[in-house]
């Protein structure tokens, strides 16, 4: 009997002296585990774009870029998020949604932008998408719903296209559940306070799209329900600092104006 | 490790087969049953039960057959669910997880070869007893 114990302790001493052994070996660098799904993503998230474009018209107006570009900056600067690893996109579309996509890219309707009273609530939205990139969201739905077999085929050219629309369907036009949709917000306002943005703004937003017109709010998307809209908000308010934090304004009240001007006149001219 | 021993008494060719057919089985039910690792287990404990009233050679193999198993479900188990929590849940490939891996496939394989290896010298009639599950089966099977 103390042979077999002796040698199952040997056995299990092996087993985690060689783990341990291995583990400080630097796998991630050596298999490139990183830049493989990077590369990854990327792929995948020019597909969607390109499947989504096809019927979307994307704004490339320097006005309006400028402007989202300058409140984008301020968040990511005061974050230390690499702002040029995360590609903005304004899509001239009425119904108010944002969404993000693999590869870092994130996608604002102009009637999400036109539906925000001031700066500061497209900077929870913003914050808000950013937080889905973040925390590796996008990509965890995917696996979870598409699966990864279908991902890896579609990336590597080994399966047919066929699944993109059905792909950009489900980021695009469905929110994500609860949970992550939470962690997003709670996310969204420390990137906010860190940016001395007051995440109130955020709340007033979503709290006001639990009354706003289904035909015209995506309401699969951006919120799932108008109770869960209100819900949201009030987490918001519960987990922002109480403390008497002194919020600045993101931009210039002027440059606000200037772009839903610009965002109304797009296309008139 | 392996020791090749004398056994109590000379098995005869009937008896050869059957022992030798028990690791067989677990290797079969391993590429049938990957990757949800308890197929094994289960195939050579329907082996074994099948082989109840069988000859003590037979069901001494039978036993060391199923306890190997064991401890390989234990880590494929781990590894199994370890992955699918990557895949499906929140976490994410790092260093520890693909250290698991491997010190997984290299139990994995040294207990393929091992099994091949007790698979051949029992089909010869030749009695293999292994690291731990050899002594374990000692205790567990009586004659």
């Amino acid at each position: 009997m103390k042979n077999i114990i002796s040698e199952a302790f040997l056995t299990v001493l092996l087993f985690f002296a060689i783990w341990f052994g291995l583990s400080n070996i630097n796998w991630m660098e050596i298999l490139k585990v990183k830049e493989q799904k990077v590369k990854t993503e990327e792929k995948l998230g020019t597909m969607i774009l390109d499947n989504f474009f096809d019927s979307s018209t994307e704004i490339k107006e320097e006005n309006i870029l400028n402007s989202i570009d300058s409140i984008f900056t301020k968040i990511c600067d005061k974050n230390n998020i690499d702002k040029n690893s995360i590609k903005l996109h304004v899509v001239n579309n009425e119904k108010i949604n944002a969404f993000a996509i693999p590869g870092q890219h994130i996608v604002l309707f102009s009637g999400l932008i036109e539906e925000c009273n001031n700066p500061e609530e497209l900077s929870g939205v913003i914050s808000h998408e950013l937080a889905h990139i973040q925390l590796n969201h996008v990509m965890k739905r995917l696996i979870k719903e598409i699966g990864l077999s279908v991902i890896v085929s579609l990336t590597t050219g080994n399966g047919g296209t066929d699944i993109v629309p059905e792909i950009t369907k489900l980021l695009s036009a469905s929110a994500f559940d609860r949970k992550l949709e939470n962690d997003a917000d709670l996310k969204a306002v420390d990137y906010l306070t860190k940016a001395k943005i007051n995440p109130e703004a955020f709340a007033n937003f979503l709290y006001k799209l639990s009354y706003e017109d289904d035909d015209k709010l995506d309401i699969l998307t951006w919120v799932s329900t108008h109770d869960d809209s209100k819900l949201r908000a009030e987490n918001i308010i519960n987990y922002m600092p109480k403390d008497s934090t002194e919020y600045q304004k993101v931009i210039h009240e002027y440059t606000w104006s200037e772009l839903k001007v610009s965002l109304q006149n797009w296309g008139n001219d | 490790m392996i020791y090749k021993t004398e056994f109590d008494y000379k098995p005869d060719e009937h008896e050869n087969e059957r022992a030798s057919n028990s690791y067989i089985m677990s290797l079969v039910a391993l590429m049938a049953g990957l990757p949800l690792p308890i197929i094994n287990l289960i195939a050579t404990l329907i082996f074994y039960v099948g082989n109840l009233r069988s000859t003590y050679f037979v069901r001494w193999h039978c036993i060391q057959a199923l306890l190997s198993q064991v401890s390989v479900l234990i880590m494929n188990s781990f590894a199994f669910w370890w992955t699918i929590s990557i895949f499906f849940g929140s976490d994410l490939i790092n260093n520890n997880y693909i250290s698991y891996i491997m010190v997984v496939f290299l139990f994995n394989l040294t207990e393929f070869i091992a099994t091949v290896y007790t698979a051949i010298q029992t089909r010869k009639g030749i009695h293999v007893e292994w690291w731990l599950y050899g002594r374990l089966a000692n205790i567990l099977c009586k004659s």
